[in-house]
C-alpha cells in the first residue's frame, strides 16, 4: 500500500480529469473526491513524507503534524460541503477551478519547504481568481483583475522573501522566521510577513477581499471564504508565532471589520468584513504566541471555516433565489425560505459565540489566551468586537434580509443540494459546540481550556443579550443605506488610474517616437537593402552568367557562319593553316 | 557480418528498383513499387545506423574492390560519423519525396520515379564513396536525373532553370576533375581517399587544388557569388526535386569541403580560411536580404538556403570543435527543415497553383493543422530554441565569435534577418485576414501528407531537445578531422 497520499494531489488530479466525464459522473465524482480526501486525512499519521531533491533544492511536500492535521481536516470537510453546495453548477470549469484551489490550499498546508509553499500559494491565487471571473459580470471581471493583481503582488513579495531567506540561511525548509524577542527581523522577514498579512486580509491590505468576494459566483464565494484567509492563518501560525506586532494588528483588524460592517449594504460584503474581523482574532492569537493562543487560533480557524461557509451559503442562497444582494432591496423572505433562515441563524449564532455553538468554544480560547498573557486591552477590545459581530451578522443582516420591511419577493428555498450542504455545516457548528473535545483533540498543543464554565456562559450571554437590546433600541439608526464605503483600495484604484495616465501619455509619446524611427528609418532601410541586394543578384551576378551564356551562343553563331558551304573557302583555310603550321614548326619548334 | 555488403546494398537498392519499374504500366503500381524500394532503403539505412559504432573514428562497413588497378581506381565505399548522418538523411528524404509526388506528378510517372530512384542511389553513393574517381563519377552522374527532373516536370521556365543548373554545376565539376588529377599525380598515383589524406602535399599544390575544388563545392553549396542557379532551379523544380535539391544536393558541397578540402589540404584550408569566412559571412547577410525582398514562396526559401549554408561554411572554416559539430549538425538540420519547408510549400502549391505570397492569407483559420506544421518548420529554420536549428546555430555562433567578433556580429545579423523574413512570411501566409482563392478551397493535410510532415517534425524536436546522439555520432570523425587540420597551419 502506498505509505501516504497527499490529499491536495487527489483534488488536483480530480480537477484535471473531471472535464473528461459527463455530467452525471461528474456529480458523483464531486461528492466522492472530497470523501476520498477526508479518508486520506483520517488514516494519516504524523511524520514527514514526499521528500526529494529537485534541481538542487530539497523539497518536502508532506510534512504532517497536529497543526497540519487540524487544518487538513477542516479543509477537506469544507471541500465536501462546498462541493455539495455547488453540485448543481453545470459549468465544469468552475468545479475544476474550485478543486485546483482546494488542492493547492492543501498543498500549502502540507508544505515542508518554501518552494512547495510558493507554488501552491500562486496556484491558489489563480484558481480562486477564476471563481471571481466566473460570474461573468463586468463588475466581476474588474474585481477579479484587482484580486489577481493584489495576489500576484503578494506572491512576488513572498518569492522575494523566500529567496532572500534561502540566501541568508542556506536552507529552504519551512519553519519559523521569528527572531528571539519577537521584534522586527530583516527584509526577508518583512516581505514574507507582508505577503502573509495580505492573504490574511489584514488592514490596510484587506480591500481585495471585500472587493472580490461579493462579485464571485454564489458557490465560488463559499470556497473563497474558507481557504485563502485560513491558509494565511496557518502559515502565520507556523512562521510568526509570538510576533508582537500581530497582536495589535489582529485587534485593530477585528474592530476595523466590525466598524465597516456597520456601513455595509451588500450582504456578502458585510460578511466579507466579518471575515476580516474574525481573522483578526486568529492573527491576534498568533501574535500572543502562547500554546493556548495558538490553540485558540487553530480552533477558531476550524470553527470559522464552517460557520462562515454556512453564512455565505445562506446569503448565497438568497442571492440565487432573489437575484438581489443589497439589504435595502431585501426583506420579509422568512415567509417562503424558512429552511434558509433557520440554517443561517445557526451560523449567525455560531459566529456570535452563543453557548452550545462552535464559536463559543473557539473564540473564547483566544480571549482567554490574551487574558492569560496579561493583555487587558486586548481582551476588552476583542470582546467589543464580539459584540459588534453579533450585532451585524446575528442581528442586522438576518433582520434586514429575512425579516423587516417586506421587499415583495416570494422566493422558495434553494435546491436540495444547497440546503443539505448548509445542514451539514449547521450540524457541525452545533456538534462542535456541544462536544468541544472532539475539536480539542485535534489541536496542536495540549488543551487545558474548559469552555463551559459558569462565568464564561453568563458573561457571554449577557454581552449578547445587551447587544440585542441595543439593536432593538437603535434599530432606526442601523437601517442600511445604498452607499459605497471607501476602503484602503482607494489608493491603488486611484493609483492604477494615475499609472495608466502615465503609461498612455508620457511613455506612449516616447514609444511613438521610437516606433516612428523604426518604421521610417529602419524598416525602410531594411527593405531598400533587400531590394538592392536583389538587384545586385539579378542585374549583377546573374547578368554575368547570362552574359557568358549569350556570349557563348553568339560565338557559336559567329563560328557557324564559317561554314559557308563553298569548297574553295575550305581549301583556302586549309592551305592557310598548313602555312601557319610550317612557319611555326620551322621558326619556333626547331629552336 | 561485416562481410555482408550492406553499404553496396544501401547504395544500389533504389537502382535495382528501377528494373521492375521498367516493365510496369499501371501508375498506381509504379508509385507503390517506388515507395517500397525507397522505404526499404530507409529501413536498411536505419539498420546500418544501429550497427554503426559511434566511438570509432575510422571508416566502417568498408568495401573495397579493385576496379581499374592500372589507374589506381577501385570501388571503395565506407561510412564514418559524418557520412552516416547524410546517408540516413538521404534515405529519409527519399521515400518522403515519393510520397510528396503521389498526386502532383501526373505525366510520365514511371520516368519520374526512375529518376528519383537513380538519384537516391547516386546520392547515397556520393556520401559513401572512398575513392576519388568513384566519387567524381557519382557526383557528375547526379546532374543528369536532376536535370531531367527539373527540365521535364518543372514549372514554366524549367528548361532555362535546368540548363542553368546543369552548366553551372558542370563547370565547377570540370575544375574539380582537374584538381583530382593533380592530386592523383602528386599523391602517388592513387585515387584512394584514405591514402590521399595521409599524403603531405606542398603548399603551392594544396593552394591550387583548393581553389579548383573550391569552385566545384562553392557552386554546389551554393556560396556567393556562384549561387544564382539555386533560386531558378528551386522555383521551377517540382516538389520532390526541390526537397532533394535543398535537402541533399546542397549538403554535398559542404560535404566536399569536409571530406576533401579540409583533411587533404589542411595548409591551404588555413591559408584560404579568411576568404572562406568572408564569403560565408557575405552569403549569410546577403542571402538574408535577398530572402527579405522576395514575393515568391519558393524563392524566399531558396535564398534562405543560401543564408543557412553560409552558416555551415562559416562553421567549417573556423576550425574549432564546437563550430565544426555545429556545421555538420546544421547541415543535417537544414536538410530536415528546409526539406520540410519545401514539402509544405509544395503541398500548398498542389492545391492552389500559386506561389505568390500575396495570394495567401489567414491560412490558420482554414487549414490549422497545416499551418501548425508550417509554423514549426519556419521556427526551426529561424533557429528557435527547442528546434534543431537552434542547436546548430548556437554551436556555429560560438565558434564564429571565437574566430572574430565582427564575423560573429554579421552572423547574428544574419540570424536576425532570418527571423525577420520567416516571421513576416508566416504572418502574411498564415495569420491575418483570409484571402479567397480562385481555384476552389484549400483542404487540410491528409494521412499521406501528414506522415511525411510528421516524420520530419519528429527530427526537429528530437535534435532540438536531445541532440546528444547526433553530436555523439559525428564526434570521433570530427576529432580526427581536427587532428588532420592541426597538422597544417
Amino acid at each position: 500500500m502506498i505509505e501516504w497520499v497527499h490529499p491536495g494531489l487527489i483534488f488536483v488530479v480530480a480537477a484535471l480529469i473531471l472535464p473528461l466525464f459527463n455530467t452525471a459522473l461528474q456529480k458523483i465524482g464531486l461528492l466522492l473526491v472530497p470523501i476520498a480526501a477526508i479518508l486520506s486525512v483520517a488514516v494519516m499519521t504524523t511524520g514527514t513524507y514526499g521528500e526529494f531533491n529537485f534541481a538542487n533544492v530539497f523539497l518536502v511536500i508532506g510534512k504532517v503534524d497536529k497543526l497540519t492535521l487540524v487544518f487538513a481536516w477542516v479543509f477537506t470537510f469544507m471541500a465536501f460541503i462546498g462541493s455539495l453546495y455547488s453540485l448543481h453548477i453545470k459549468e465544469t470549469s468552475q468545479h475544476v477551478a474550485a478543486y485546483l484551489y482546494i488542492g493547492s490550499a492543501l498543498g500549502v498546508v502540507f508544505a515542508g519547504d518554501w518552494f512547495t509553499l510558493l507554488v501552491s500559494w500562486e496556484l491558489m491565487a489563480f484558481a480562486s481568481a477564476y471563481l471571481v471571473f466566473a460570474s461573468r459580470a463586468e463588475a466581476a471581471t474588474k474585481a477579479g483583475f484587482r484580486y489577481l493583481l493584489v495576489h500576484v503582488t503578494g506572491g512576488v513579495m513572498l518569492f522575494g522573501g523566500i529567496v532572500l531567506h534561502g540566501l541568508e540561511t542556506g536552507s529552504f525548509i519551512f519553519g519559523p522566521l521569528t527572531t528571539e524577542s519577537g521584534q522586527w527581523g530583516g527584509l526577508a522577514f518583512t516581505l514574507v510577513l507582508v505577503s502573509f498579512l495580505l492573504n490574511a486580509a489584514v488592514p490596510p491590505l484587506n480591500a481585495w477581499l471585500t472587493d472580490a468576494y461579493p462579485e464571485a459566483t454564489v458557490t465560488g464565494a463559499v470556497f473563497l471564504s474558507a481557504f485563502t484567509t485560513k491558509t494565511a492563518v496557518y502559515v502565520l501560525i507556523r512562521t510568526f508565532p509570538g510576533t508582537e506586532i500581530l497582536v495589535g494588528l489582529g485587534v485593530a483588524m477585528a474592530l476595523y471589520g466590525v466598524i465597516y460592517a456597520v456601513l455595509e449594504n451588500d450582504c456578502r460584503r458585510l460578511l466579507g468584513y466579518h471575515i476580516v474581523s474574525q481573522v483578526g482574532y486568529m492573527v491576534a492569537g498568533v501574535g500572543i504566541g502562547t500554546e493556548i493562543a495558538l490553540n485558540g487560533s487553530s480552533s477558531h480557524a476550524f470553527s470559522h471555516i464552517i460557520y462562515k461557509g454556512l453564512l455565505f451559503m445562506g446569503a448565497g442562497a438568497v442571492i440565487q433565489m432573489t437575484g438581489r444582494r443589497k439589504l435595502t432591496e431585501l426583506g420579509g423572505l422568512y415567509r417562503t425560505m424558512p429552511w434558509t433562515v433557520f440554517l443561517y441563524m445557526i451560523g449567525a449564532f455560531a459566529i456570535s459565540a452563543f453557548p452550545f455553538f462552535s464559536g463559543f468554544v473557539s473564540k473564547s480560547m483566544v480571549i482567554a489566551a490574551a487574558a492569560g498573557d496579561g493583555r487587558a486591552a486586548t481582551v476588552l477590545l476583542l470582546t467589543v468586537a464580539s459584540s459588534g459581530t453579533f450585532l451585524h451578522t446575528g442581528l442586522k443582516l438576518p433582520y434586514y434580509m429575512f425579516f423587516g420591511k417586506d421587499c415583495g419577493l416570494r422566493p422558495s428555498d434553494p435546491p436540495l443540494n444547497m440546503l443539505l450542504a448548509m445542514g451539514i455545516a449547521a450540524i457541525l457548528c452545533i456538534g462542535i459546540g456541544v462536544f468541544p473535545n472532539l475539536l480539542y483533540a485535534l489541536l496542536p498543543y495540549q488543551v487545558d481550556f474548559v469552555p463551559y464554565t459558569a462565568a464564561h456562559i453568563t458573561g457571554s450571554l449577557s454581552i449578547l443579550m445587551f447587544t440585542a437590546v441595543g439593536f432593538v433600541l437603535l434599530l432606526k439608526y442601523l437601517d442600511p443605506e445604498n452607499t459605497v464605503s471607501l476602503d484602503t483600495d482607494w489608493f491603488y484604484r486611484k493609483g492604477a488610474r494615475l499609472f495608466m495616465w502615465f503609461a498612455e501619455n508620457p511613455v506612449s509619446w516616447w514609444e511613438k517616437i521610437i516606433s516612428n524611427l523604426s518604421d521610417t528609418v529602419i524598416l525602410r532601410l531594411l527593405a531598400r537593402t533587400a531590394r538592392d541586394s536583389l538587384n545586385i543578384d539579378i542585374k549583377g551576378v546573374d547578368a554575368i552568367v547570362n552574359g557568358v551564356a549569350h556570349a557563348a551562343l553568339r560565338l557559336g553563331a559567329t563560328a557557324r557562319r564559317l561554314q559557308t558551304g563553298i569548297v574553295t573557302h575550305y581549301a583556302a583555310a586549309m592551305i592557310f593553316g598548313l602555312f601557319v603550321c610550317i612557319t611555326f614548326y620551322s621558326l619556333i619548334w626547331l629552336e | 557480418m561485416m562481410n555482408f555488403p550492406s553499404l553496396s546494398l544501401l547504395i544500389f537498392l533504389p537502382a535495382f528498383g528501377v528494373i521492375p519499374l521498367l516493365f510496369l504500366k499501371n501508375a498506381s503500381v509504379i508509385r507503390w513499387m517506388a515507395l517500397l524500394f525507397t522505404f526499404a532503403d530507409f529501413l536498411l539505412a536505419i539498420a546500418v545506423l544501429m550497427r554503426f559504432d559511434a566511438t570509432s573514428a575510422s571508416m566502417q562497413f568498408v568495401e573495397h574492390v579493385d576496379w581499374v588497378p592500372s589507374l589506381g581506381i577501385s570501388y571503395a565505399v565506407g561510412v564514418d560519423g559524418i557520412s552516416i548522418l547524410f546517408t540516413f538523411l538521404t534515405a529519409l528524404l527519399g521515400w518522403i519525396c515519393i510520397l510528396a509526388s503521389w498526386n502532383s506528378i501526373v505525366v510520365k510517372i514511371k520516368e519520374f520515379m526512375i529518376c528519383i530512384l537513380v538519384m537516391q542511389s547516386l546520392m547515397i553513393g556520393v556520401f559513401c564513396a572512398l575513392d576519388l574517381f568513384l566519387f567524381y563519377v557519382l557526383w557528375e552522374a547526379m546532374l543528369i536525373p536532376m536535370y531531367l527532373i527539373i527540365g521535364v516536370w518543372g514549372g514554366p521556365r524549367r528548361v532555362y532553370a535546368a540548363v542553368k543548373f546543369f552548366l553551372y554545376t558542370l563547370a565547377g565539376s570540370l575544375l574539380f576533375l582537374v584538381g583530382i588529377i593533380v592530386l592523383y599525380q602528386e599523391g602517388g598515383q592513387t585515387f584512394d581517399i584514405l591514402s590521399l589524406m595521409a599524403v603531405d602535399f606542398s603548399l603551392s599544390v594544396q593552394n591550387w587544388v583548393f581553389l579548383l575544388f573550391l569552385v566545384a563545392f562553392a557552386v554546389k553549396v551554393p556560396m556567393f557569388p556562384v549561387h544564382t542557379w539555386l533560386p531558378d532551379a528551386h522555383v521551377e523544380a517540382p516538389t520532390a526535386g526541390s526537397i532533394i535539391l535543398a535537402g541533399v544536393l546542397l549538403k554535398m558541397g559542404a560535404y566536399g569541403f569536409l571530406r576533401f578540402s579540409l583533411p587533404m589540404l589542411p595548409d591551404a584550408s588555413h591559408y584560404f580560411a579568411p576568404l572562406m569566412i568572408g564569403l560565408s559571412t557575405v552569403a549569410i547577410v546577403y542571402g538574408g536580404f535577398l530572402a527579405l525582398a522576395q514575393s515568391d514562396l519558393k524563392k524566399l526559401i531558396a535564398y534562405s538556403s543560401v543564408s543557412h549554408m553560409g552558416f555551415v561554411t562559416l562553421g567549417l572554416f573556423t576550425f574549432n570543435e564546437n563550430a565544426l559539430s555545429g556545421a555538420v549538425l546544421q547541415m543535417f538540420n537544414h536538410g530536415i527543415s528546409t526539406g520540410a519547408l519545401f514539402l509544405a510549400i509544395g503541398l500548398l502549391y498542389e492545391r492552389t497553383h500559386t506561389r505568390q505570397i500575396s495570394d495567401y492569407g489567414g491560412l490558420m483559420k482554414i487549414v490549422p493543422l497545416y499551418t501548425i506544421y508550417f509554423g514549426l518548420f519556419s521556427f526551426a529554420s529561424m533557429a528557435v530554441p527547442g528546434t534543431n536549428g537552434f542547436i546548430g546555430e548556437l554551436l556555429i555562433l560560438s565558434g564564429a565569435f571565437g574566430a572574430n567578433v565582427w564575423v560573429g556580429v554579421a552572423a547574428v545579423i544574419g540570424a536576425m534577418l532570418a527571423a525577420v523574413y520567416m516571421l513576416s512570411l508566416f504572418k502574411s501566409v498564415a495569420l491575418g485576414p483570409i484571402v479567397t482563392f480562385e481555384e476552389g478551397t484549400i483542404w487540410d493535410i491528409g494521412q499521406r501528407e501528414g506522415v511525411c510532415l510528421l516524420a520530419l517534425a519528429v527530427f526537429i524536436f528530437w535534435i532540438g531537445l536531445y541532440p546528444k546522439p547526433f553530436l555523439g555520432i559525428m564526434a570521433p570523425a570530427l576529432g580526427q578531422l581536427l587532428g588532420q587540420l592541426g597538422q597544417g597551419g
